[in-house]
């Protein structure tokens, strides 16, 4: 027989999967736009903040018809620029793409990633990726300088959201 | 015959000035300025603007010169980063104006974009009255 505590139990289970952010399933590839308005005095990526399970594909599109963009993983192997993916996850840089451009890469390891766009770094045009379970990892602000590499423009760490925001929300769009 | 001779020569020395300036009015222009999607990797056309060309040595200053569809000349366009707008060692001095008449002049901020990376304003010098910047709008 099924008691009216199991019920109030599956019941409060349903209501927690329903507030809880829902993750895209691996086998979709999650869309960040790359997007600017229409004098190029503002660019953006949207989402801004993502959180995506180990194995998720994330394709980048170019959605600016006056522009070109980047996404470009900040790792020494990228311009010299600081680390700011998990150790032993593979750096990568779209090159720049043309309108209606994409790019595609697939997150095997877990963590922070932290990319940018090449010729606007300096406009805060940045994006933050956490794949992964919630509460692995450090309560640190990842909004600070790292070391090594041309340091990250202020208006670029300002941009980034955080990983508290992130966890919560799971998709975090441009303010 | 000395009359042909005479005739001709005066004639060359008019030509001369005309031949070494750059012809602009219509694209492609001549002299050094190449076109900016050959150069970095930018659409061929750019809404608000139109196809642009620059002389590589002027980056990022320029002059651009920007056409509309038709390759005629609608504005000179000068790209300022902001860093040295607000540097007060820096100046830009004696840019190149070839352009011809000015009707009118728009200046705004840009965030940047390949082959001037960083955030900067565009000095925009329309040779074409306002109602004719539809003619370099997106489609």
């Amino acid at each position: 027989m099924v008691s009216r505590r199991y019920i109030l139990r599956i019941g409060g289970g349903l209501l927690a999967g329903l507030l809880l952010p829902r993750l895209p399933l691996a086998a979709e590839a999650v869309e960040i736009r790359m997007q600017g308005n229409a004098d190029g005095s503002h660019v953006w990526f949207d989402p801004v903040g993502l959180r995506v399970e180990t194995g998720q594909t994330i394709r980048w599109i170019n959605l600016d018809p006056g522009n070109s963009h980047t996404a470009t993983a900040y790792h020494p192997k990228n311009f010299e620029r600081p680390l700011r993916i998990p150790g032993g996850a593979e750096p990568w840089d779209s090159d720049y793409l043309l309108p209606n451009e994409t790019f595609s890469i697939t997150l095997a390891v877990e963590g922070v990633y932290d990319f940018y766009c090449v010729p606007h770094e300096h406009a805060g045009m940045v994006g933050r990726i956490i794949v992964g379970q919630p509460g692995r990892f450090p309560a640190a602000d990842l909004s600070v300088q790292a070391t090594g590499g041309e340091p990250i423009p202020e208006i670029a760490l300002r941009a980034f959201p955080s990983v508290d925001e992130i966890m919560r929300q799971g998709v975090v769009r441009p303010a | 015959m000395r009359i042909v001779v005479a005739t001709l020569a005066i004639a060359a020395a008019f030509a001369m000035p005309a031949l070494a300036a750059d012809q602009v009015e219509k694209a492609p222009p001549t002299g050094a300025y190449k076109k900016v999607s050959d150069l970095v990797k930018l659409p061929d056309f750019l809404p608000g603007l139109g196809q642009l060309y620059v002389d590589p040595k002027t980056l990022p200053a320029g002059p651009f010169l920007a056409y509309n569809r038709d390759g005629r000349l609608v504005s000179t366009v000068y790209m300022l980063p902001v860093e040295d707008l607000t540097n007060k060692d820096k100046r830009f001095d004696d840019l190149a104006a070839p352009g011809g008449k000015v009707n009118h002049v728009d200046v705004y901020f840009n965030a940047g974009h390949p082959g001037v990376e960083k955030p900067h304003a565009h000095v925009v010098l329309w040779h074409v009255p306002r109602a004719d910047e539809t003619r370099v709008a997106a489609k």
